[in-house]
């Protein structure tokens, strides 16, 4: 992950709620340590040296949360696919580029076994890895939500590196918390919901006098032009963090996309689209009041 | 070490050293795969059974069969990460009905170890016991006569000696490389409050024992003996008298056990340890510190660094080594597995231990467990180590000095 969290609590007396902010970071520390690539001492580093030679013992939150990482790849017809580092490497984004070609063959979802019964986890592709920088923030911030709640506090804000963000309840005296969606001229209200963006951003690199930035597509292998923006608001952060990567690929819902989470994404010429069921909690800032919003 | 085992010790050492080029290759590092099976059940299931969990799922041979804790939650946590594990709300049935759990890990707060450890090693099961063992001087001894008086193993949890990084620097120790021990120093500095949050207000005194004065051995003992032990260890020595003092800096919201303070450790010797820990500050984080007439070192847990004086002698291997720069020092980074690291092109990027000390330590106990192996760190061990730390809070308390009688450190 990486990045940084901040946690905003309201409710009862002022230690306890700090106790419930330290034990919601601690956990997402403990997260991050599980789940780092950079780590050597992480279950994914763990596992992305030894899955590719027998099927690997996972934890069962672990499971769970490879499981979804293969739901996700699923319904969005690949566009959001935890193997994907070793073309990222390829093609430069983590330093010298590589053979995109070879890097291709070991991508894919379904190149990873998940047993349910024995839960372990299997590679059958070589040179097969898995990053889980698409899914791991909105998972820890899950489940530091979770302590939160477990702890009877009322309301809460918690964010990962501002790109997803849980909201707990609503502020004392109004409805929701109202969060800015930077990039696009949309706020959204929210209340016992998570929401994410995901915006290209980071390394650029030069290819045949082309500049391509840090999306790829793992269905094709290449970078995507055009990416700008693409915001979910759901239940679960882990759902909204995975799908708004596939989104920022795909650009538009996919048939396959669950029902119950609600999307902001940028069509041409200026135009924004908000679909899903709760769209109403989508306005634009620049409105006077919530009936600005495009095409609901 | 008399000096004709320093000597030899010195021939071997050099030998591998100009053999590899680099440091000593030692398979310190290498990681757990059990010969024979071990069923293991986990008693507590809070932070540091989490921790334990995680760790023990990574290994070969292991299964987790039992977890146990009196909290709802964290058991139904514990129970989820873990395929195949049984909860249990009370280790006693957890003992009747799971004869097949040989190994146990406690990791329930310090003043519930000793009643655990004696109803395990009564039922005949392996016994590894997270430090500090016991809050009190007789619940520490205790248990060591418990241990002694078991044919089954019995593992303290001081992960110094388990540590590559640790267990590296301790060759080096032995060696002339550092030669005699000057001054020494330790820390551990972190910023939170030392709370949990109880699932329920009336709980409180029950999830936040470390501030319970009554039961609690603040940051001295909670923290400190893990890393005292290091110098025990590395010295083959106690101390005999501690002075402390401490104060709240930071969390001032009632309570009585201190966020900040400062010990010293006196050793016969003549050498002195002077530890800080405070919950108001991370700067530097946790490490240890021995200063030695030809070289420094400071240990970090899961990285280590040797500072050679100039006037020290050369031992050819060091030109090769990784070195990283503080300030106007030089440190040589201590890695273990360092061939097997140069060899797969990753020493640069590897320097850090492959997996979390507790990784290392639970290693130790199982192999134990299931191969014999000898006893990193047995119950005597623990029990003077968690005697110390008991203290050195004592005299963080008082704010005054303690007398450590050596007689009780032998154990009762």
């Amino acid at each position: 992950m990486g990045t940084r969290f901040e946690v905003v609590l309201w409710g009862g007396d002022a230690p306890r709620l700090r106790a419930c902010a330290e034990a919601a970071l601690e956990r997402v520390a403990e997260l991050e340590r599980r789940y780092s690539r950079f780590r050597p001492d992480s279950v994914l580093s763990f596992l992305n040296a030894h899955a590719g030679e027998r099927a690997v013992g996972i934890d069962g939150d672990t499971f769970e949360l490879l499981a979804a990482c293969a739901r996700v790849w699923r319904e969005s017809g690949g566009a959001f696919d935890p193997t994907v580092g070793p073309l990222m490497r390829a093609w430069g984004f983590h330093g010298e580029p590589g053979d995109v070609a070879a890097a291709a063959a070991c991508v894919g979802m379904d190149g990873v076994l998940l047993d349910r019964a024995a839960r372990t986890v299997r590679f059958t592709r070589p040179g097969a890895s898995l990053d889980l920088g698409g899914i791991a923030k909105g998972q820890a911030l899950d489940e530091a939500a979770a302590i939160v709640r477990d702890a009877g506090v009322p309301c809460g804000l918690l964010h990962g590196g501002t790109s997803t963000v849980v909201a707990i309840g609503s502020p004392p005296g109004e409805s929701a918390w109202v969060v800015e969606v930077r990039g696009s001229p949309f706020r959204v209200a929210l209340h016992d919901r998570a929401m994410s963006v995901s915006e290209p951003s980071g390394r650029v690199v030069e290819r045949e006098g082309r500049r391509l930035g840090h999306v790829l597509d793992p269905r094709t292998g290449s970078p995507v032009e055009g990416a700008r923006l693409a915001c979910v608001v759901g239940v679960s952060a882990m759902e909204t963090d995975a799908w708004s990567t596939a989104l920022l690929v795909l650009g538009a819902r996919p048939k396959g996309m669950p029902e119950q989470l609600t999307t902001l994404l940028p069509q041409q010429g200026g135009v924004w689209s908000v679909e899903g069921p709760e769209s109403r909690l989508f306005w634009r800032s620049d409105a006077d009041d919530r009936a600005g919003q495009e095409s609901p | 070490m008399n000096e004709t085992d320093r000597r030899t010790f010195m021939k071997q050492s050099a030998g591998a050293m100009a053999a590899v080029a680099l440091l000593p290759e030692l398979g310190l590092a290498r990681p757990v795969r059990l010969r024979e099976p071990v069923v293991v059940g986990v008693i507590g299931a809070g932070r540091q059974g989490r921790a334990i969990l995680g760790e023990l799922q990574k290994m070969e041979g292991v299964s987790i069969g039992a977890i146990c804790d009196i909290d709802e939650r964290r058991l139904d946590a514990g129970v989820r990460r873990s395929q195949g594990a049984e909860g249990f709300a009370d280790y006693r049935a957890m003992l009747d009905k799971r004869a097949d759990v040989k190994a146990l890990v406690i990791a329930t707060p310090t003043h519930l170890h000793r009643d655990i450890a004696l109803a395990a090693l009564a039922a005949g099961r392996h016994v590894y016991c997270e430090t500090p063992l016991a809050h009190t001087v007789e619940d520490c001894q205790a248990i060591a006569r418990a241990a002694r008086g078991s044919s089954g193993v019995f593992h303290s949890g001081l992960q110094g000696r388990s540590n590559p990084v640790y267990k590296l620097a301790w060759t080096f120790f032995r060696s002339e490389a550092v030669r005699d021990p000057v001054a020494m120093r330790a820390q551990s500095n972190r910023k939170n409050s030392w709370r949990t949050p109880a699932p329920d207000p009336a709980r409180d005194r029950e999830f936040n024992w470390r501030l319970d004065p009554a039961v609690s051995l603040g940051l001295a003992g909670e923290q400190g003996t893990q890393q005292f032990d290091v110098f025990h260890w590395y010295l083959g020595a106690y101390p005999v008298r501690a002075r402390g003092g401490g104060s709240i800096r930071l969390h001032a919201d009632g309570r009585e056990v201190y966020d900040t303070v400062h010990c010293g450790l006196d050793f016969e010797s003549g050498v002195h340890l002077h530890y800080e820990a405070t919950l108001a500050s991370t700067y530097g984080g946790e490490y240890e510190v021995l200063h030695g007439t030809n070289a420094s070192m400071w240990l970090a847990w899961t990285h280590g660094w040797m500072f050679k004086e100039s006037d020290a002698p050369t031992q050819g291997w060091e030109v090769y080594a990784n070195r990283q720069r503080f300030h106007n020092d030089q440190g040589i980074t201590l890695i273990a597995e360092a061939t097997k690291l140069a060899e797969q092109g990753k020493l640069q990027e590897g320097i850090g231990l492959p997996n979390a000390p507790l990784y290392y330590a639970l290693g130790d106990f199982l192999r134990s467990v299931s191969e014999s192996a000898p006893v990193v760190c047995g119950a005597d061990e623990g029990a003077r180590a968690s005697i110390v730390g008991i203290m050195a809070n004592r005299a963080v308390v008082t704010g005054g000095t303690v007398e450590i009688d050596p007689a009780i450190l032998r154990g009762g």
